[in-house]
């Protein structure tokens, strides 16, 4: 079971890296998603039985994260009529260089860390460490609201890594609190995004100086 | 009737002038007069009988039961307030009148009388909590008061200075009055001498009022706020405000327990004040400004008093240090009389001239009699000339010394020292009021505005003619007022109630009642000659010149510039001087000017440094979400970096 778990765990490391590679938006979009749908997969591996309940909150989470979310980033990115992040704060080749950082950091922490006997073996708190610091370094380092939108996104993901870890105590209630807080981020940011491109004209956030007292 | 019926007549009269400052300025007057004289009453009462009155209520406020006490120490500075504040109210009638200033004359009376009312407050309350909310009170009509001609800049200026530096002070005394509170376990206050674990607290006692009281070095914020504020209020300032830091100094170094040493800092920091203030006014080149720092000259004295009572306390003098306590004590009354009588007369100049400037004055003499005369006895009082009353307690001071010096032990080691330069101090302040007396009274106008002076009218002279009465009376009688000053004495140490009055201040007493009699007759005797043989008018200091202009006068400058060389360690003297070379000179100049040592090279620099720093972290605010983001995350590796170094 958890050499599954680890696989899921390290595919989501991987597409970290390319969120962070990657300077096309519908990319990004598309990274953001496979990242949301194995992590949908994941507590159906994580448990040893299937419940109703378990299947559905699997399903949710990945049409949620997968479908629902990455559409309307979509919609949004038409709308706006860009395609890329031009003129990130932080180069891509730099922050490819500083997520594979953080990602060793991340393993190197959760080993030190004092956890308990049964979660020593999995990739959990790595993954989770590595995907909210990539989650970080997409928010510092990109210009374009839709790609901090996407940092979000995969920031929830290592915020949702972490959730599994209480899986067997807290189950729908954790799962539950992660949906909400996303939607409601998502919303934000929608009405933001929009709201952005009616004032400034363009999404660049780095125009929201003007703002500022 | 006893004392609390006095102090409630008082408060309930101060409490109606407030009412009546905006429509009725006579009923203000009355009423305030009326309350001074109550207060008056009950300080004398107190003073006389060596009794305390103490009132406890039931009525809280801020959760604390009132508490009000008065004693001798406190008695002391109520009578002082009562003559200060009802003499220089009088004055301001004249001074700060409806006609010129309209606007703000209403509002100067009402922070009068609440200025009064508060400060009478912090003499009373006898409770942590009350006190520093009475204190912050007073602080605050003091601003009110400075500011009154907020119209101008360097008003204005000097009123933040004051405010920065009282809240600075204020800062130090939340500290003190909270830390005894945690310690004792409630903030009532009184005599608690035994809980020696208290003594520490006594340096943020010292440094809180020690900022009030205008002690060299913490005295930056008193000479611009004392030269810029009306006169009356710099009368009242310099006169009673700040004995209150005095008050608080006392007051506590008599209640708790004091750390060993502290005697000597205090009467350290008295020399410095003493010799530094009066160095710093021979520099001074504004009338009031001049008039500042000699109160921190006599706050100097007043705290040598105190200095010397402590080290005297702490290693077993009653005799001395009750002389000691006694002559700090009398100086505060005596310094709060000729030095609001002092600046009242300035104020008189100021009003009839329109500058404080001394090089733009001259020749005043003729057209002020009265602020003249007046002048000069507040003159010759600061300066500790028989038979007035700054000699009696400079005497008292100087008495204590010398008999610590009789004494076996450590103290004849700095007392020594200490007569040496309170002389010093004597000598320099005599000095410097020649040169004020002779340059602003004497000689000729330097200006327009001196040339057409006029006299002041009746409310402004009835007021300093009734300080000057004070300073008289006690120069005269100072057996009569030792009765106060040891009622005073016994409630600061009860062992020390029986200290004897010195036999010689009997003899001091008639000596100088026989140098006044002496005096008068000797002005009667010359006045008859003169109207007899007629007056001859003439010009002062023509030196033989055929055509003397006023130019040619001795400045005020050039008057003090021996003496001012001798400090210019201290002084730092900014000179801009273009010396005459050629036989025919164009052009030359001279100009002297003496900056505020402490506050512009000290606490400038540092100010500068902080501000530097402040906006360098401004910057950190620039608006970009990346970065504050960025912010987080290191916040976050911090916080995560020491929770888990603390968690090893």
């Amino acid at each position: 079971m958890n050499d599954w778990l680890n696989l899921l765990i390290g595919l989501a490391m991987g597409l970290n890296l390319v969120a962070l590679g990657t300077g096309r938006l519908p990319s990004l979009i598309r990274v953001a998603a496979l990242q949301g749908v194995v992590l949908g997969i994941m507590p159906l591996v994580i448990e040893h039985e299937l419940r109703l309940l378990g299947v559905a909150v699997a399903v949710a989470t990945a049409a949620i994260k997968g479908l629902v979310i990455p559409a309307l980033l979509r919609r949004a990115m038409r709308t706006a009529n860009i395609d890329r992040d031009l003129h990130p704060l932080v180069g891509f080749l730099p922050s490819l260089l500083l997520g594979a950082a953080g990602m060793i950091g991340a393993v190197v922490l959760a080993h030190r860390l004092p956890l308990l006997p049964e979660h020593h073996e999995s990739l959990l708190v790595a993954g989770s460490l590595a995907s909210v610091l990539t989650g970080l370094l997409l928010l510092i380092g990109r210009s374009k609201a839709i790609s901090q939108v996407c940092g979000y996104l995969i920031l929830e993901n290592g915020i949702y890594m972490f959730g599994l870890l209480l899986m067997h105590s807290v189950p729908l209630l954790v799962e539950g609190g992660i949906l909400l807080d996303l939607t409601v981020a998502i919303f934000v940011t929608g009405i933001i995004v929009d709201r952005i491109q009616r004032a400034f004209d363009s999404l660049d956030t780095r125009k929201l100086t003007v703002l500022r007292e | 009737m006893n004392p609390g019926v006095l102090l409630a007549a008082a408060g309930a009269a101060i409490l109606i002038s407030i009412l009546g400052a905006f429509r009725a300025p006579r009923g203000w007057l009355a009423t305030l007069l009326a309350g001074a004289l109550a207060a008056a009453g009950a300080a004398t009462w107190i003073l006389t009988t060596g009794s305390a009155w103490e009132w406890r209520s039931a009525f809280l406020l801020g959760g604390q039961a009132v508490h009000l006490r008065l004693d001798g120490v406190s008695a002391l500075f109520l009578a002082l307030l009562a003559v200060v504040g009802g003499a220089a109210g009088a004055y301001s009638r004249e001074y700060w009148a409806d006609a010129a200033h309209s606007c703000s004359a209403p509002r100067g009376r009402a922070w009068w009388s609440a200025l009064l009312l508060f400060i009478g407050l912090v003499l009373l309350s006898s409770n942590g909590l009350h006190f520093l909310i009475a204190w912050e009170l007073f602080a605050v009509s003091a601003f009110f008061l400075i500011t009154l001609d907020a119209r101008r800049r360097e008003v204005r200026a000097a009123g933040w200075l004051y405010l920065a530096a009282s809240h600075t002070g204020t800062l130090a005394l939340f500290a003190f009055f909270s830390l005894l509170a945690t310690r004792t376990g409630n903030w009532d206050l009184g005599p608690m001498r035994n809980h020696t674990e208290l003594a520490p607290l006594f340096w943020l006692a010292l440094f809180g009022f020690g900022v009030k009281a205008g002690m060299f070095p913490l005295h930056i914020w008193l000479p611009s706020a004392h030269a810029n504020a009306p006169s009356h209020v710099s009368a009242i300032l310099s006169g009673v405000a700040i004995k209150m830091g005095i008050y608080g100094i006392v007051r506590f170094s008599g209640w708790m327990p004091v750390p060993d040493g502290a005697g000597w800092l205090v009467a350290g920091v008295g020399v410095v004040s003493a010799v530094l203030g009066v160095a710093f006014a021979l520099g001074q080149h504004d009338l009031k400004r001049l008039l500042a720092y000699h109160s921190v000259e006599n706050i100097g004295i007043i705290l040598m008093g105190v200095g010397f009572a402590l080290v005297a306390a702490e290693h077993g003098y009653p005799a001395w240090g009750a002389l000691a306590l006694a002559g700090g004590l009398l100086h505060v009354w005596n310094h709060g009389l000729f030095k609001a009588l002092l600046f009242l007369g300035a104020g008189s100049v100021l009003h009839a001239t329109g500058t404080r400037e001394m090089s733009r004055l001259g020749g005043l003499w003729r057209a002020m009699p009265w602020t003249a005369s007046l002048f000069a006895l507040g003159a010759a009082a600061i300066s500790g000339l028989p038979p007035l009353n700054g000699f009696v307690s400079e005497w008292l001071v100087y008495l204590g010394l010398f008999d610590a010096v009789n004494q076996p032990g450590a103290a004849v080691v700095g007392a020594i020292p200490a007569i040496v330069l309170l002389a010093v101090t004597g000598a320099l302040a005599l000095a410097c009021f020649v040169k004020v007396c002779g340059v602003v009274f004497l000689g000729a106008p330097r200006s327009h505005d001196a040339e057409h002076a006029h006299e002041c009218g009746g409310w402004m002279r009835g007021a300093m003619l009734v300080l000057a009465a004070g300073c008289v009376a006690i120069g005269l009688a100072p057996f009569v007022f030792w009765l106060a000053v040891h009622a005073a004495v016994a409630a600061w140490r009860g062992i020390w109630a029986d200290a004897p009055m010195p036999e010689s201040l009997a003899t001091l007493g008639f000596v100088h009642m026989g140098l006044a009699a002496s005096g008068v007759a000797g002005a009667a005797w010359l006045w008859w000659r003169a109207h007899r043989h007629g007056w001859a008018r003439g010009l002062t200091w023509d030196c033989g010149y055929a055509a003397p202009t006023a130019r040619m006068q001795y400045t005020a400058g050039s008057f003090a510039g021996i003496i001012t060389e001798w400090f210019s360690w201290i002084l730092l003297p900014e000179r801009h001087e273009h010396r005459p070379t050629e036989e025919f000179p164009q052009h030359a100049e001279f100009e002297e000017h003496t900056p505020e040592t402490v506050l512009e090279r000290v606490i400038e620099p540092v100010a500068r440094l902080v501000m530097w720093a402040s906006g360098m972290a401004r910057r950190l605010q620039h608006g970009r979400t990346h970065a504050y983001i960025l912010y987080l995350i290191l916040g976050l590796i911090a916080v995560a970096v020491m929770a888990v170094s603390w968690s090893r």
